[in-house]
């Protein structure tokens, strides 16, 4: 921390001050900062102010700041917009998320155990694959996707989203699990080799505990990947198997009168999402950056 | 003997499931985009597909709605990652402080990071509303008259652009930050033991420090915004008169609203070689363990 110090003195050039007491540079320091949080935590205020709002406080302008909150907008998020609610897309987007997260860590683990532990020819060719994968973008991949989707009878169904989120994760798990087994010393395996466990027992038994936080980091950052996605949903699902951002965008262009439920809808989608943010957040440059940056 | 038998055996075990998945949703489907390009391939046709070589590259060639989508896209990129990057870059410093709040401040900021882009369109889109939005609101406060802020091509483009900032902005912070938080003690001790003074221990020793995770996020955020759909999805439709008609929403409704096939894949595989271009910059950075 004392070379950060020195490294950004010149910000705040009145360093000799008494320790404890505040200078006009760390002043400064404050005010732009909270300007900054003030700007990214607004539009979040947005969607759940709106939600909670009356129709004529909706369009109020100047904007409404003080108002008496409503829970209406949910009842129809939830039951009524739309004719169903979002509550079937809801459970449609919850049971895409959890399996396609469970398979991502489960065969992103063992990708990355195995590509790490056993000499395979290739290997860090396989590794820097799969890293590729990470920059396909959706939209280029999903024309045929779509076809072959089609052509496998799987449209509309819960599978080829779980399957193509999977796929999309994969590059994730793996880069990130892979950090967290290089850590582990090999003579712990090498003891369970001993002891007689055979090479997949090491891998259940010994080596995928001792690696759980990068399990838990990376499922966590998988699933709001999976929760999130549209482009593909909108395109895969059109109501069976519809998860909550294909419904949301439903709603996109005649959505002129509806924006409270419309709103409520948004807070469903995010605020959850805010909590693991903020679990995540000492993980989140690692996951982020795929270990480029820790 | 059987040991190494047995090794070879759970190699395969753990690696195939995860490499067939990858070969079919991801290796197969370029080379599929490829062969659908080379066809007239429309699903609003009776017909079935039929080869067409490279008609529908030469289409593209002369299509001024593909090289307007190229060009708002590649503006898009631009002034989206310089901005974020210009924003995190000085806030990273600002943050980089060990004062009281400062962290839990931080910790807040990021909260944009993971919020669903759909929502994120939508929000803006209210808000940026002409009529009640609270950006005008804002604007007001100043003597400034109501601006549309998604009707006027410039402003559009800005909008989105303003929303995308709204969301990155703290990962590109956070990156930064952290790789700040790592750069080595002594070095700077030895620095300042040398004399040199605050300014040239900045530029010649902190910048260069710092460059590898500059690049990292510089090429992921790059990438990123070129693929980005939603916010236009939400905020624009691409509008108005293509001012924000970004290559993958030119991609989207010509493959998902028009129903050409062929021609969406065909631009398909132009933004799959154009992306792999600049994902080379990263995988070489990632691949050398000093990176950062």
């Amino acid at each position: 921390m004392a070379s950060m110090d020195t490294s950004t003195a010149r910000l705040a050039p009145k360093a000799a001050r008494a320790p404890g007491s505040l200078g006009t540079g760390d002043i400064l320091r404050y005010a732009l900062a909270s300007i900054f949080v003030g700007f990214c935590l607004f539009p979040l205020y947005m969607v759940l102010s709106t939600s909670l709002k009356a129709e004529a406080d909706i369009f109020a302008f100047p904007p409404a700041w003080s108002f008496r909150p409503i829970w209406d907008n949910f009842n129809d998020a939830l039951f009524v917009f739309g004719g169903t609610g979002v509550m079937p897309f809801l459970l449609n987007s919850v049971i895409v998320t959890a399996a396609s997260t469970a398979a991502a860590v489960g065969l992103g683990a063992m990708v990355a155990y195995g590509l790490t532990r056993f000499r395979i020819r290739g290997g860090s060719h396989l590794f820097f694959f799969i890293l590729s994968t990470r920059f396909a973008p959706p939209v280029a991949f999903v024309v045929p996707l779509y076809l072959m989707v089609r052509q496998t009878g799987l449209m509309d169904t819960h599978l080829a989203l779980i399957l193509i989120y999977t796929s999309m994760n994969l590059s994730l798990v793996v880069w990130i699990i892979r950090g967290f087994f290089e850590a582990i010393p090999v003579e712990i395996e090498e003891a369970a080799e001993i002891d007689g466990y055979s090479r997949l027992q090491i891998f259940f038994k010994v080596a995928l505990p001792l690696v759980k936080p990068g399990l838990i980091t990376t499922a966590i950052l998988s699933a709001i990947m999976s929760w999130n996605e549209f482009l593909i949903a909108t395109v895969m699902t059109q109501n069976k198997a519809a998860t909550l951002p294909v419904y949301l965008g439903g709603f996109s262009g005649s959505m002129g009168l509806e924006w409270g439920p419309y709103m409520a809808v948004g807070a469903i989608a995010v605020l959850p999402i805010m909590i693991f943010t903020l679990v995540l957040q000492k993980h989140l440059v690692r996951g982020l950056t795929f270990g480029a940056v820790r | 003997m059987s040991r190494n038998r047995e090794a070879k055996r759970a190699a395969i075990v753990l690696v195939s499931p995860a490499m067939l998945l990858l070969f079919a949703l991801n290796i197969f489907p370029v080379l599929y985009a490829v062969y659908i390009s080379l066809h007239h391939w429309s699903l609003a046709s009776p017909n079935p597909p039929r080869f067409a070589g490279l008609f529908n590259y030469q289409e593209l060639w002369y299509d001024g709605r593909f090289s307007n989508s190229l060009g708002v896209s590649a503006t898009f990129i631009a002034l989206a990652v310089l901005i974020e990057l210009a924003l995190g870059f000085g806030l990273a410093f600002l943050f980089n402080r060990k004062l009281r709040g400062l962290e839990t401040l931080r910790k807040l900021s990021l909260l944009p990071v993971m919020a669903m882009p759909l929502v994120v369109g939508l929000v803006w889109f209210y808000m940026l509303n002409q009529n009640f939005g609270v950006t005008n609101w804002v604007l007001s406060l100043f003597g400034i008259g109501a601006q549309p802020f998604l009707t006027d091509g410039t402003l559009a483009m800005l909008s989105v652009v303003l929303a995308d900032v709204w969301q990155w902005t703290p990962f590109v912070m956070l990156v930064i930050f952290a790789a700040l938080q790592s750069l080595p003690e002594y070095v700077f001790e030895a620095a300042r033991m040398d004399g040199l003074t605050e300014r040239e221990i900045f530029r010649r020793i902190t910048l260069p420090l710092l460059r590898p995770a500059i690049l990292v996020v510089l090429v992921i955020r790059a990438i990123d915004a070129f693929r980005m759909i939603e916010l236009v999805f939400m905020m624009t439709k691409g509008g108005p008169g293509g001012s924000t008609e970004v290559l993958p929403w030119y991609i989207y409704t010509t493959g998902f609203l028009s129903l050409d096939l062929g021609y969406a894949a065909a631009m398909a595989v132009v933004m799959i070689v154009l992306v792999t271009l600049g994902a080379q910059v990263f995988v070489r950075k990632i691949a050398d363990p000093g990176a950062a």
